[in-house]
């Protein structure tokens, strides 16, 4: 099934550049101490200050630029993407286990357990999701763990719904049966059989579900509510334009793509994996 | 249909208990002693400590707390903003019409143009030109809109100057008549709509267009195409129309985006909406207001949801027969 999918995701080159991308944006957050600090390939630390050099224009030495405080905008971005892509993956393992274990209680036993899972869903969606977040950042106050912790508890409720979905179909399989049959108690039967079938729709909203987390850590950062400075991420980068909107436009063109460019790779590796496992696609 | 109406009358008062517990579990779950929450962080005598600590129940059992707490929201009573001294409702009601007003003219401009782009995806579906224009939208959805504010700002407002950079009315508005206010607001209006507006824009196109998809796959369609209807009256005669209600929906679904967005364009373009008040709220640790500002947010979206529903059912016989809500 899998190879099958891979062929279908591969005949678009859109999904393909976009696996590259990520590909490639993860390795350079997870090598970003080899590559920006001093005598690196950018030669700058992402928090050396220079203050002759302050808010520059792109030039052969700084690469983006400089911001206020004569930091280089390159070695920053490199760094802000560690942070970004961080609390990408991890805020959405953390959404994904949540989901996953709620959704298959709900589909697995369906009734009563499947109630209070349904309930308890329509409950966390009425919440406007960013001022839960913010709320809960706020109490807690902000760290890179309460950002992901909190992104987590409140972005569990598609993968709880596409589990729960998937289990009440696979549920009624053959297979599932069997092993029901054979005497295998439940935990087993939901973990070893059924998760493992309703993987590939639980990836695909995984795939959204990074996008989202990246561009919500960016607002919380660019609203000033993110992981404390001077630890820089794209959307604290992003404020610091703000506050030089008169003359740097080089502070907000730079980190927003790389916003854009990451958000929109995942969305459309989610979509395009989505029309892969979808059997009805032609 | 009564049925229906009932239980979902029923789950929509269930939700809002859970609601409830949610931001009262929220609130005893953050660690310190929650008199603060009242105070701010002060000094103040332990013997005030004390009486605020009485006014506000925190001497009782969590249960009775909770009985207070709820007793409170059902009364309506929000609490009393720590930093201006008054009701925290009374501070809604007068925000409220400022965010309602960017965002319906957001949500109508993204309806009347996103519908129809919708509609137009489903009858070319698979075309070149379609495909480009789905890609197009998918990007444009993932387009930060932090980001597209500050561009706009930098293009519009510093470089070319053409629009005010931020607020909600200028310095000179009350000296302005009439027409001159509605111009001048009217100018302030413009950056913050597009920024709330062209996200939206690809939920409604891609939403309508897979509405129109579904309705397109049904026996009666396949009738009405065998029975020598023309391709482009079978479309818009039989396929759209029903293609519209499940849109009824997105006016439920789209209330908390909306609110969620508003707090970032509120915040940028300093729009004095609730978004902004609950923004600067948390920046005062004005707790009362944070927590209000979150509950009425949470059972605006439980009624514009419970609202869709029952015009949906309304709409569409199938769900009022059906006996399962979903």
């Amino acid at each position: 099934m899998w190879k099958v999918t891979w062929r279908r995701f591969r005949r678009s080159k859109l999904a393909v550049a976009a696996l590259i991308y990520v590909a490639a944006v993860t390795l350079l957050a997870a090598s970003a101490p080899l590559l920006a600090g001093r005598g690196r390939l950018v030669p700058f630390g992402p928090n050396d200050v220079d203050i002759t050099t302050r808010l520059r224009p792109p030039d052969p030495l700084h690469r983006l630029g400089t911001d206020d405080l004569g930091r280089d905008v390159l070695a920053r971005m490199i760094h802000g993407g560690r942070v970004s892509l961080t609390v990408g993956f991890l805020a959405t393992g953390i959404s994904l286990i949540i989901g996953s274990l709620l959704g298959a209680l709900a589909g697995y036993y369906r009734g009563a357990a499947d109630w209070i899972v349904s309930r308890t869903i329509e409950v966390v969606l009425c919440f406007p999701f960013l001022f839960l977040v913010l709320g809960i950042v706020a109490l807690f106050g902000p760290s890179l763990y309460t950002i992901m912790i909190a992104l987590g508890l409140t972005s569990w409720t598609s993968e709880a719904r596409f589990v729960r979905g998937e289990f009440l179909r696979i549920r009624e399989l053959d297979f599932a049966y069997a092993a029901r049959a054979s005497g295998a108690r439940d935990a087993r039967i939901i973990l070893r059989h059924l998760l493992p079938n309703a993987l590939a729709p639980v990836l695909v909203s995984a795939s959204f579900g990074v996008a989202s987390a990246i561009l919500t850590e960016s607002a919380l950062s660019f609203l000033g509510f993110g992981v404390p400075l001077p630890t820089p991420t794209w959307g604290s980068l992003l404020l610091a334009a703000q506050q030089n909107i008169e003359y740097a436009w080089w502070l907000a063109l730079f980190p927003g793509v790389a916003i854009f460019l990451t958000v929109s790779a995942f969305n459309i590796i989610g979509d395009r994996f989505r029309d892969a496992i979808d059997p009805r696609a032609e | 249909m009564l049925t229906y109406v009932v239980r979902r009358l029923l789950y929509a008062v269930l939700t809002f208990f859970g609601i409830s517990v949610v931001v009262f579990a929220l609130v005893h779950s953050v660690p310190g002693d929650p008199t603060y929450f009242f105070i701010g962080h002060t000094t103040v005598p332990p013997s005030v400590i004390a009486a605020i600590r009485h006014q506000h129940h925190l001497d009782e059992p969590l249960l009775s707390q909770y009985r207070w707490w709820l007793g409170d929201l059902l009364t309506l009573d929000l609490g009393t903003s720590i930093t201006e001294r008054r009701p925290v409702l009374e501070m809604i009601a007068e925000k409220l019409p400022h965010t309602f007003q960017l965002n319906l003219i957001a949500f109508l401009l993204a309806a009347a143009i996103g519908v129809p782009i919708g509609l137009w995806s489903a009858a070319r579906s698979g075309r070149l030109s379609e495909r480009a224009a789905a890609v197009g939208f998918f990007l444009l959805y993932s387009l930060p809109s932090f980001w597209v504010a500050l561009l706009l700002m930098q293009a519009f407002s510093v470089r070319l100057g053409w629009l005010p950079l931020f607020g909600m009315t200028s310095d000179h508005y009350l000296e302005l008549s009439t027409a001159e206010r509605f111009a001048d607001r009217v100018r302030h209006l413009i950056l913050p709509v597009i920024t709330l507006t062209y996200a939206q824009l690809a939920i409604f196109a891609r939403f309508s267009k897979s509405a129109v998809t579904d309705v397109i796959r049904q026996d009666y369609i396949t009738t009405a195409r065998a029975k020598g209807v023309a391709p482009g009256a079978v479309l818009w005669r039989h396929a759209f129309r029903n293609a519209l209600i499940p849109l009824i929906t997105l006016l439920g679904l789209t209330i908390p985006y909306l609110i969620s967005g508003s707090v970032i364009v509120e915040q940028i373009f300093q729009w004095d909406g609730i978004g902004h008040l609950y923004f600067t709220s948390i920046l005062r640790r004005d707790y009362p207001t944070v927590l209000g500002l979150t509950v009425a947010t949470a059972v605006l979206t439980l009624l514009a949801s419970l609202a869709a529903d029952l015009m949906y059912a309304a709409a569409d016989p199938r769900i009022r027969f059906d006996g399962r809500n979903r």
